[in-house]
């Protein structure tokens, strides 16, 4: 068992690059290459519930780990390790994969291999990310999710396919490019890149890194912060959102944004927990202006696909908002905030390609009143839509919550201002849902609209069940959490003590 | 009272040099009595010819190396300057691994070469055989301690190459090419010889130890010493000039443009490699002790090139212009490493321009090598819009594209990062932060023009449908590059220690493969 | 002081020689300036006391690579060359920049070393034996190399100019 569970994240990491090499010599068969494809990525699901079920719950530090020295100069290793928030990330990315391929059954004819090579190569990089405890490794595996990602937007995506491909790629790497930066004047200092080492390091040299600091938590924040993305450098989300194929929405929504995210709270508060409290209160700042901003902007969208990416600018601002308020509900609030809105989102952009497969428009006014040829479909976006907004019961209001208590204790305005998002949130969501589904039906093309068929309700029903599962019984995700949170705001709070204390 | 001037020793230390000009000479005669159709096996000669040059090298390196010592060929039996017998062959490590290079580069480039020549009718044995003959230069640069053998060398490798640029005779691009090559490589050569000179009369001899010795003396006695600056300026430029360092540039982007396209994978690779062997031995060993003063000269250069060489890049629709200024702002960044290290207190950065070197044979070989095989029998293949939608056309090719140009940027985990990680680590070493941060934002600014490159292969829909063929040499070449760029990538470690060997650099511990030198 | 105003005067012939030689339209008449050049050389390295080299300088140089230079420019039968239109800038410029910069390194080389203005016969090795030792022991390498050097530049020449079939 301990073999196995040494080796087990490098097995869940590296299946879909497997499958992915595998699915290259396959020949060209469509149907095939699809089954291989989703028996691939629910391999790797299943193997990922090893994690959960043998995670020792109210263990603090980082498990499963696998340390192998890889480059002697520089020194590099390959260590892997998880702990409460990064295992149900992996969760996250292994959940959504399978479905992804579900959903992009039909609607990818051509060039089928590719899409599906590109998206298992980009599977194993977002596991890699989560689980690189190097951070040469993780550097690696953040700029190896570019490529598949920029890929997918480009050649599989809609009319301004390339344009928003492009944007996205060159916004991301040359913000990333600051984080290599200081990655590297880290690795001068400390001789390593080993996160403990590092963080070690840090904290026995404070009085070295004065001048230093500031910059090195600057050059890692921009690469988070355009990734989250964080106003204002969100400004290539909502293009590379419309543009992308489906599954990759789902995937860059779901997953990819909370790479950044990830980063914020394992990076740069847990390396620089000194500078994370000095700007916090601009970086918050920054996360409530995001919210509702975010919000307001999605109101006045009539594209459904970027109302719904600008609805992701807002859930993420809570997420920032949760990361800096630097208090132990605001954490764990964020990462639960991180998970719920991984599957609402998800499911959302899933819903969204499902009706753009029929009518090949994004529009709201070309849709009205489709609970009536809809019902199911129609039934699924309202539970998605109540948990994208909060609705007890469902599992976006735990980690709203959590976050806004969090927020409130930190600085009561920031409460105050961000709870004003929930209700941004719940007008922009409502009327859009009442726009699409309530009433008439508008155009008789409508009419004729099939339901939907049992792929896709395949598809959506594990999404359903965990938008239920983590709202009614959102215990099962914090236990792990809460002592990873814990352990991180305990060093920042001995780390400030330290410096109070010189 | 030299007891013999040409013994074991100096047999093998020339026995690599020796074989290449025979196997030159011998695909000079070969080329009489081959037919038309069979002229490739003037190209398996040359091959076969780099092959035992290959194993000579070996042959040094593991026959008399065993402690690690340098050898000193005796061809210049000087009397015992300083306690030491001099010589003007230094086979050190530095030198063989740039054989090595050399060898390397230029067997992909010969590779590259055969399909290409026979498009355009211009394929005879001369070519390879100047091939050959030029790395016989390049040897004689990499490996020479004394300042006429490296001029020697410098001149072997000058003009074989003009003549290979020029090789296209009815191509006008060709011939302009080759014309400004020329003439502005001699005009180069005659003020790197001046400096030579000045050097000779500084030192009253030819030897880079020697010199060494009575810079030091001269530089100790009198820091501002206007004839030593005068030297080192002017050898500086010479160099400068080879490698195409701003504002030497200027024949560079024509050079590259107008040469056949194989020519210029190979010129951007093993003459550049030369080039800097050539630039490294004399301002490390030779120059040594007017570091402080050539210091400055050197970072308003490397400023200066990384500046024009990546601006200059983003607006090139020509792709082997592109490649040209691309790898103009890469000798930017190598100087960068020599301005950090010292290779005395500092070794990182010199041993990053080796990594660079080598990496850079595999990456920029593997672009040129997609470039050439883009001409076909109406289209020339130069520019943006005839790589546009090769992901249709030749998907393999298009997606080994894309990792060469990952690579040129300087992306992990592919080769070009630890030529570009290296040379960042030496300036973070040596606490130039601003030139650091200025590497960083150029190395940034590339991935545009590269991700320009790529975006047409996959995004843009071809503007000619007619399939590519690609070689069976050419394949091998691709097939080597692609290993080289993505094995190097992955599993460094080798290769970073065979850089730190050359320069006696001892590596402690193993590693993912136990590979231990 | 016979001495010094001997080369003063060779050397004067020599740069105006090199002068016309770029001056020149006609390539013959750029041949022949590049004659008297390397006549003037000869007779410096004679007063320098290499006196097998200036030999050598006129057998080799003068004689024969000269002979060949002219020899192609009559086969080719080049005429004149065409007066094509120069930078008015760079002459403007440049030439005041050479003059400038030469006369610079000529301040800085006499100031900083008045012994270099004086050499006296027979102090450099110049003698055959010398020459021979040099190069056939002390840099025989460089020297084999050289035949490798002529020989690309003979194929090269070859291989550009030659004719098609």
């Amino acid at each position: 068992m301990s073999t196995l569970n040494a080796y087990i994240l490098t097995i869940v990491t590296f299946i879909p690059l497997g499958g992915a090499v595998l699915l290259a010599l396959f020949p060209r068969r469509d149907r095939d290459l699809r089954v291989f494809a989703l028996v691939v990525s629910l391999l790797a699901f299943v193997l990922s519930l090893h994690l959960p079920v043998h995670f020792a719950r109210h263990h603090a530090g980082f498990q499963f780990e696998q340390d192998i020295q890889w480059i002697t100069t520089p020194n590099i290793h390959y260590h892997l390790a998880i702990d409460g928030i990064s295992m149900w990330l992996v969760l996250l990315t292994t959940f959504l994969t399978p479905l992804c391929v579900l959903i992009s059954w039909k609607s990818v004819h051509d060039r089928v291999k590719e899409f599906f090579i590109l998206m298992l190569l980009l599977e194993t990089a977002l596991i890699g990310v989560f689980v690189s405890l190097d951070l040469f490794l993780f550097y690696f595996f953040w700029e190896a999710s570019l490529i598949p990602m920029a890929l997918l937007i480009g050649v599989y995506g809609h009319e301004r396919r390339v344009y928003a491909a492009v944007k996205f790629f060159l916004f991301t790497m040359i913000a990333s490019v600051f984080m290599l930066a200081a990655i590297l004047w880290l690795y001068a200092h400390v001789g390593s890149f080993q996160f403990a080492d590092t963080q070690q390091w840090l904290r026995g040299h404070g009085t070295e890194i004065q001048g230093a600091a500031p910059w090195l938590f600057l050059g890692f924040f921009v690469a988070f912060a355009v990734k989250v993305p964080l106003f204002p450098l969100h400004t290539w989300l909502p293009d590379a959102h419309v543009e992308a194929p489906t599954a990759g929405s789902v995937l860059l929504a779901g997953v990819l944004l909370k790479m950044g995210t990830y980063g914020l709270l394992r990076f740069n508060v847990g390396l620089f927990p000194d500078e994370a409290r000095h700007n916090a209160s601009w970086i918050a700042t920054l996360a409530i202006i995001g919210i509702i901003y975010g919000a307001l902007v999605a109101m006045v969208q009539p594209n459904l696909k970027k109302l719904v990416a600008y609805s992701s600018v807002s859930h993420l601002g809570f997420v920032v908002l949760g990361i800096f308020s630097m208090t132990q509900a605001g954490q764990v609030g964020a990462v639960f905030v991180m998970l719920a809105h991984g599957v609402s989102t998800g499911a959302l952009f899933m819903l969204v390609g499902i009706i753009h497969e029929r009518r090949h428009t994004f529009e709201i006014a070309e849709f009205g009143g489709l609970a009536t040829p809809m019902p199911i479909y129609a039934t699924f976006f309202l539970i998605i839509t109540l948990s994208s907004i909060g609705l007890p019961l469902l599992n976006g209001f735990v980690g709203e919550f959590l976050v806004l208590s969090g927020a409130f204790l930190a600085h009561p305005l920031w409460g105050i201002l961000a709870a004003t998002g929930v209700i941004w949130s719940a007008c922009y969501m409502l009327w859009m849902y009442q726009r699409v589904f309530f009433g008439k039906v508008n155009h008789d093309v409508n009419l004729a609209l099939p339901d939907l068929s049992l792929r896709e309700r395949i598809a959506l029903w594990p999404l359903a069940v965990a938008a239920f599962a983590m709202g009614v019984a959102p215990l099962i995700w914090i236990n792990a959490v809460d002592p990873t949170v814990r352990n991180v705001l305990s060093i920042a709070a001995q780390f400030a003590s330290q410096v109070v204390a010189r | 009272m030299p007891t013999s001037f040409f013994t074991g020793t100096d047999y093998a230390l020339s026995l690599p040099m020796i074989l290449l000009s025979l196997f030159g000479l011998g695909v000079l005669i070969i080329d009489l009595m081959l037919p038309a159709e069979w002229k490739r096996w003037n190209a398996i000669t040359a091959l076969i010819g780099l092959g035992f040059s290959t194993a000579a090298v070996m042959r040094i390196q593991l026959g008399h190396f065993a402690d690690g010592r340098p050898l000193v060929g005796s061809f210049a039996y000087l009397s015992n300057v300083g306690g030491q017998v001099v010589g003007s062959v230094l086979m050190d490590g530095f030198s063989i691994y740039f054989f090595y290079l050399f060898l390397l580069g230029a067997a992909i480039a010969i590779l590259m070469s055969a399909h290409y020549l026979e498009i355009e009718h211009e394929h005879h044995g001369e070519f390879y055989a100047l091939i050959l003959f030029s790395v016989v230069g390049m040897m004689c640069m990499a490996s020479g301690y004394d300042l006429v053998l490296l001029f020697i060398g410098l001149e072997l490798m000058a003009i074989s190459t003009y003549v290979l640029v020029g090789f296209l005779r009815r191509d006008k691009r060709s011939n302009e090419a080759a014309l400004k090559y020329l003439l502005l490589g001699a005009f180069s050569s005659g003020i790197f010889a001046y400096g030579l000179s000045l050097l000779y009369g500084l030192s009253g001899s030819t030897n880079l130890q020697v010199i060494a010795q009575a810079l030091q003396r001269h530089y100790s006695a009198n820091p501002k010493d206007p004839i030593a600056i005068v030297a080192m300026i002017t050898t500086a430029t010479g160099l400068l000039f080879k490698v195409a360092a701003v504002p030497f540039h200027q024949w560079a982007p024509d050079a590259y443009e107008g040469a056949p396209t194989s020519v210029t994978g190979y010129m951007s690779v093993a003459v550049k490699s030369a080039a800097w062997a050539m630039l490294l031995r004399i301002f490390l060993w030779g120059l040594y002790p007017l570091r402080p003063v050539y210091l400055p000269l050197l970072v308003f250069v490397s400023v200066a090139t990384m500046t024009v060489g990546n601006f200059a890049a983003l607006s090139q629709n020509n792709l082997k212009r592109l490649l040209a200024y691309s790898s103009i702002s890469h000798v930017g960044y190598m100087l960068l490493g020599l301005i950090a290290s010292d290779n005395i207190t500092n070794k990182t950065g010199i041993q990053g321009i080796l990594v660079y070197l080598l990496v850079y044979t595999f990456m920029n070989l593997g672009a040129f090598a997609v470039v050439t095989s883009l001409r076909r029998r109406d289209i020339i293949g130069d520019e943006i819009d005839d790589i546009a939608g090769l992901y249709s056309k030749a998907p393999t090719e298009a997606v080994l594209m894309l990792l060469f140009l990952l690579s040129l940027a300087g992306i992990p985990p592919l080769a070009g990062f630890y030529g570009k990680y290296f040379i960042f680590l030496s300036l973070i070493q040596t606490q130039h932060y601003v030139l650091a941060s200025l590497a960083v934002l150029y190395a940034v600014l590339g991935l545009y023009y590269y991700m320009r490159i790529g975006s047409a292969m996959f995004m843009r829909p071809a503007t000619d449908p007619e399939p590519v063929a690609i070689s069976p040499g050419m394949q091998v070449a691709l097939a080597v590059t692609a290993i080289g760029t993505v094995g190097i990538g992955i599993l460094p470690e080798f290769f970073i220690r065979a850089a730190g060997w050359s320069l006696g650099i001892q590596q402690a511990g193993t590693s993912l493969l136990g590979f231990l030198r | 002081m016979l001495h010094l105003a001997l080369f003063s005067f060779f050397g004067a012939i020599c740069v105006a020689g090199a002068i016309n030689l770029l001056a020149q339209r006609h390539p013959i008449n750029s041949a022949l300036s590049l004659i008297v050049v390397m006549g003037s050389l000869a007779v410096e390295f004679m007063l320098l006391g290499a006196e097998f080299v200036a030999v050598i300088q006129v057998i080799i140089y003068a004689g024969a690579i000269m002979v060949l230079f002219v020899f192609t420019i009559m086969l080719l039968n080049a005429g004149e060359e065409e007066r094509s239109a120069g930078s008015r800038i760079a002459v403007l410029l440049g030439v005041p920049a050479l003059l400038i910069l030469m006369g610079l390194v000529a301040w800085v080389l006499i100031r900083q070393n008045p012994a270099s203005g004086t050499v006296a016969a027979g102090a450099l090795p110049g003698t055959p034996p010398e020459i021979g030792r040099l190069l056939f022991r002390d840099f025989l390498l460089p020297f084999e190399i050289t035949s490798v050097l002529i020989l690309i530049a003979i194929m090269g020449a070859v291989v550009l100019a030659r004719k098609e079939h």
